[in-house]
């Protein structure tokens, strides 16, 4: 080529072929690009990938079934994203004094993260004293809850519980609000971890009862928060963990969507009505850094989940067929080298989780990859969603990226990756019977291996470790707080007390009533657990007395 | 790489292995692991304190459900007191020779019983083989005093039947299946099964897997009146009641075919008596020959299937020519062949001698005779002797063949010379 | 002749996190450099793990950290003593800040590996740990 044309005298596909010429010319040596899920990436697309004119009607318009575009008609310009930040650190007076102070910077919604004694199932007399209070917040009793919450209206403010199966946080809160007066139709949060199926393959810290102990408990938990709860979501579908683990993000969103399927059966078969508890049904996912692949994930999962809520699952009322969501962005993605890059990859984690039309949304602190965030690094965290909403003004238009070649032809790529996925896991029976048989741990250790490989090969770049390294001074990473030990000690020498001068008999009698819910099929265990924490149980006892009779939870070790 | 050392061919048993310290037992079957030792020391070290434990094997495709067995039977067994060793084998990776050992793991919280002592064991090449370290290991854990050893294989071809011999009663897992997982079951492991188990027994078709199993039975030839007949059993996680009934017909099983059967199953331990004791005895040989005396040849070194022998060469050694008689030095040689022919203790009688002369020996000569055993079957051996002065020059080379016998050699015990 | 050296690992976390992707790669790399890994889910109890390096003689026990579990290794690191097996050797990885890794070689481990380390670095280390073990075995 000697001379350059006027590109504007020719024909769209004589244009086009041009472009490919040039393209070709000036490239080079061009690489094969795929995205984590697998799907092919372009250098450039066009109306030939994806064409308005016919596939418009596909797209729909918010608030509108398939809700590609999102599920509300107004999205984040009617009403922005909750900014619900997970918080949690040592005793619960502690963790009062942190909740106080995000809320005051912006947060309109609190997440209560515990310690791992607690995720384990055991009460802090039971465990290490260097570990209480490391990573979460160490309750055990409905006090410990009531003072966590100190100074919160529960009618007011929207509480996300971090406790999987049997549920004794939210448990506490209830027996807690019982006490305040506060009046449990008004109470709104959500079960967060209440997706046992994704805790047995991916994410096992969470998993206290063998399967179908956890199973049975779930259904109980969602006919007792359907009847008496009317605004708080009991079923959390988690996509995190799954991906987290290693899962692509077509694969997790398809292990999730199996999931929820699975969880919806089963309360059908409990005789619920889908219509009843499929509004209810929310669903929490990873957002990682891979932004566009993130955004077409979420798109086609809204298309995807209406689509099987009317025509599998027969619901028939269309906030059933609504995909309510909540991102966290992805820890994994984030480096202990360098962490103040974390920022910056937070940042583009929470654009791409906010474009993709989540409902509610965990910005990382940067000192994630370190440890538990520091007060400093928690505050960034909040400050970054202000910014993308009030200083990019990011919820000014709904569904912005809605139109581009790009992201509806990827949409659409990411919905036939995913759909292929739920095929095997459909075929292998549904989703707890691949969990069982350990198809699923088995492909999420596939897929983790080849990410591990792409990173150590270098063809996946990470800023400050495999490339752009450099030597840190290790004195400007920040100390880890770790929580007063005396104040760690006087907590558990207060909680000996409470347990040798409380009241014996009812503790007894709810304990007993518990045991024997969990063998009588007729019965709600979740409102015997209820019962237990108003009747003065802690949460170790609740959680042993459940495990004794319905099996401690085994997951298989998968290499 | 490593250094190679030579193989210990001695191993002495330690005494806190008898007495079950779970340490020295560890150690003891990593030597054997490590290939540190020659294949059957330990065994034969051992010998006499074998045969208290019962050695259940357990095999079946994977997916059979075996580790939720074992499980399950770990649990029974402890609740009847008994103290349990497993050895849990893994299949090597045969791309890189490594393996991930977790089948210890599906035995859960049993593992951290006292009473419990699990032992892993990759597949990759095993000196001696695979099922010749198992049969080791087990040999110390049956020493070390536990009452059941529970062997557990995974379906890996023949080496599998080979680790199943090593038990002495054999039990088969199956998953329940419509004909599929009865086809899977390779035919040696069904010949050399005792009791057949269909796990998993609560879920759909799992009784026709029991019918289906049953009936291959049937068309096996029929067992010797009074022989053991194999049952079909089925198991179920969630009933108890199953592995109870499961581990009382292993023990009939026991009871039925004697103890320790995988013991009787061993060829007789070739008595290989210790390298000294066989000096003494050929020494003792030499000593008792009246001809080799009374040419003053004199045995100076002997050990199984090598003797050496010396002379000077004397006036009553020499032939007309003034050099030693081809005869003498043929004697010399003959009596090392002898000498290293009969050291293992059975009569060895010579058939075949060639020699070579290739240097004249004098008066005064310090000759000396080695023999060295070149091969050695069951009938036949043959041998390769050497004459030497002493300062190194080759007098002769001699060649030897002899039948063995089964007659014991038998020397009146004799001062050595 | 003698096998080569094989090393024979224990991979496993104590305390109370569950997020094992970190250590099963880790068990999948030491497979594919052919050693013999015994893998463990997480949560496993001191006593545990001293129990099952015992009777499985293994030559290197690699803990698993990613939360703050790490504090507790120096009361494994008491454990092994107790039990007469301060030969073994011990490696932790994961998220060490940098004020408790020294207190972790105080206590005796061999080495804390951060993320970001290879599967390379890691290999060799298990292998060399697992010579000079050997090498120095007592007679029990």
């Amino acid at each position: 080529m000697n001379k350059p044309i006027d590109s504007s005298l020719l024909s769209p596909a004589d244009a086009y072929a041009q472009w490919q010429q040039d393209y070709a010319a000036g490239i080079g040596v061009d690489k094969s690009v795929r995205n984590r899920s697998g799907v092919p990436i372009q250098p450039i697309y066009t109306e030939r990938d994806w064409n308005a004119a016919e596939r418009g009607a596909d797209l729909g318009l918010p608030g509108q079934a398939p809700y590609t575009r999102g599920i509300y008609a107004t999205m984040h310009r009617g009403k922005t994203w909750s900014q619900r930040q997970l918080t949690g650190l040592g005793t619960p007076v502690e963790y009062n004094a942190r909740l106080r102070e995000v809320l005051a910077n912006g947060a309109n919604a609190i997440s209560l993260l515990p310690c791992n004694s607690v995720f384990r199932g055991y009460d802090m007399d039971e465990s290490h004293i260097e570990l209480l209070g490391t990573c979460g917040t160490v309750i055990n009793t409905t006090s410990h809850m009531d003072q966590a919450l100190q100074g919160v209206d529960l009618a007011k403010i929207s509480c996300a519980q971090n406790d999987p199966t049997p549920f004794t946080l939210l448990a506490f809160m209830l027996a807690t609000a019982r006490r305040r007066g506060t009046d449990w139709r008004a109470i709104s949060g959500t079960s967060n971890q209440s997706d046992y199926l994704s805790h047995y393959v991916a994410n096992h810290m969470f998993f206290r009862l063998a399967l179908p102990g956890a199973r049975r408990i779930l259904t109980d938990h969602i006919d007792f928060c359907t009847r008496l709860l009317p605004k708080w979501n009991p079923m959390s579908v988690v996509g995190q963990h799954t991906q987290q683990a290693g899962a692509t993000p077509a694969e997790s969103m398809a292990f999730t969507l199996c999931t929820a399927i699975q969880n919806a059966k089963d309360c059908k078969a409990r005789g619920l009505d889908p219509d009843q508890f499929l509004p209810r049904f929310t669903f929490f996912f990873d957002v990682s850094i891979s932004f566009f692949e993130e955004i077409a994930k979420f798109r086609a999962a809204r298309r995807i989940w209406a689509r099987i809520t009317r025509e599998q699952l027969g619901a028939k009322d269309p906030r059933s067929w609504r995909f309510k969501f909540h991102a966290q962005t992805s820890g994994v993605d984030l480096t202990r080298q360098q962490p103040l890059n974390n920022i910056s990859r937070v940042t583009v984690q929470a654009m791409a989780g906010i474009l993709g039309g989540l409902q509610s949304l965990h910005t990382d602190a940067y000192d994630e990859a370190l440890s538990c965030p520091s007060e400093f690094g928690a505050r960034i965290a909040i400050a970054t969603q202000n910014v993308l909403r009030e200083e990019a003004h990011l919820t000014d238009v709904i569904d912005p990226l809605g139109g581009s070649y790009y992201v509806e032809t990827l949409t659409d790529q990411m919905q036939g990756e995913i759909e292929r996925v739920m095929k095997v896991i459909e075929d292998a029976g549904g989703m707890y019977a691949a969990v069982e048989a350990g198809l699923v741990q088995a492909m999420i250790g596939e897929s983790a291996r080849k990410f591990q490989h792409q990173v150590e090969s270098g063809e996946q770049t990470v800023v400050g470790v495999n490339a752009y390294a450099m030597e840190e001074d290790s004195s400007a990473r920040p100390i880890n707080a770790r929580p007063d030990r005396a104040g760690m000690q006087s907590l558990i020498d207060d909680f000996k007390t409470f347990k040798a001068t409380r009241s014996q008999a009812p503790v007894q009698q709810a304990l007993d009533a518990l045991a024997r819910a969990a063998g009588d099929v007729k019965d709600n265990v979740f409102a015997r657990v209820v019962e237990a924490a108003e009747a003065g149980c802690t949460h170790g006892e609740i959680c042993h007395t459940l495990r004794r009779e319905m099996g401690f939870g085994h997951v298989q070790a998968v290499v | 790489m490593s250094k190679r050392t030579p193989l210990q061919t001695v191993w002495q048993v330690p005494p806190a292995l008898l007495a079950g310290e779970r340490r020295v037992i560890a150690r003891a079957i990593s030597q054997i692991e490590h290939g540190e030792l020659a294949p059957g020391v330990v065994s034969t070290a051992l010998r006499s304190h074998l045969g208290r434990a019962h050695v259940l094997g357990i095999t079946g495709a994977p997916g059979a459900g075996k580790s939720t067995l074992v499980h399950a039977m770990l649990g029974e067994l402890l609740a009847r007191g008994r103290r349990i060793a497993v050895v849990a084998v893994d299949p090597s990776s045969p791309v890189s020779g490594g393996a991930v050992l977790g089948d210890r793991v599906r035995m859960g919280e049993h593992g951290a019983h006292a009473d419990v002592f699990i032992r892993s064991l990759a597949t990759r090449g095993h000196l001696g083989g695979l099922s010749s370290s198992t049969e080791e290991i087990v040999d110390v854990l049956d020493a070390a005093g536990f009452d059941v050893i529970i062997i557990e294989t995974v379906g890996a071809g023949q080496s599998e039947v080979e680790i199943m011999r090593v038990a002495d009663t054999r039990i088969v897992a199956c998953p329940p299946g419509l004909g599929d997982s009865v086809q899977a079951i390779k035919a040696g492991i069904l010949e050399i099964a005792d009791l057949l188990v269909v796990t998993k027994s609560d879920l759909p078709g799992a009784d026709s897997t029991v019918r289906d199993l049953k009936d291959m039975l049937h068309l096996r030839a029929r067992p010797a009146a009074g022989a053991w007949t194999v049952p079909v059993l089925g198991t179920s996680a969630e009933k108890g009641a199953d592995v109870a009934a499961l581990l009382d017909r292993a023990d009939e099983h026991l009871a039925a075919t004697g103890r320790a059967r995988r013991l009787k199953a061993r060829p007789a331990p070739k008595v290989e008596p210790a390298a000294g004791d066989v000096k003494a005895r050929v020494l003792a040989m030499a000593a008792a020959d009246p001809f080799v005396r009374s040419l003053g040849i004199s045995c100076t070194e002997a050990g199984p299937g090598t003797a050496t022998v010396a002379m000077t060469v004397g006036a009553q050694h020499l032939n007309f020519n003034g050099t030693c008689h081809g005869g003498a030095i043929f004697t010399l040689a003959d009596t090392a062949f002898g000498l290293a022919s009969n050291s293992h203790g059975k009569v060895a009688a010579g058939i075949d001698a060639h020699i070579t002369y290739q240097q004249a020996a004098r008066a005064g000569d310090r000759l000396k005779a080695h023999a060295a055993e070149v091969s050695r079957s069951r009938k036949l051996a043959v041998y390769r002797i050497d004459v030497t002065r002493a300062d190194g020059l080759a007098i002769s080379s001699f060649t030897g063949t002899v039948y063995v016998t089964g007659i014991d050699v038998s020397v009146p015990a004799q001062e050595t010379m | 002749m003698n096998q080569a050296v094989i090393p024979k690992v224990l991979v496993t976390k104590i305390g109370f996190d569950g997020h094992d992707r970190g250590s099963r790669v880790v068990a999948a790399g030491l497979r594919d450099a052919g050693m013999e890994v015994i893998y463990t889910p997480p949560w496993q109890e001191i006593a545990t793990v001293v129990k099952l390096a015992l009777e499985e003689d293994v030559d290197v026990i690699g803990i698993s950290s990613l939360a703050t579990d790490h504090l507790i290794v120096p009361k494994l690191m008491d454990a092994l003593r107790e039990a007469g097996m301060s030969d073994v050797a011990v490696i932790v990885g994961g998220i060490v800040p940098d004020q408790d890794e020294a207190v972790l070689l105080q206590a005796g481990v061999a080495r804390v590996f951060h993320p970001g380390s290879s599967m390379a670095e890691i290999a060799e280390c298990v292998h060399d740990l697992t010579v000079a073990g050997r090498a120095r075995r007592v007679a029990v």
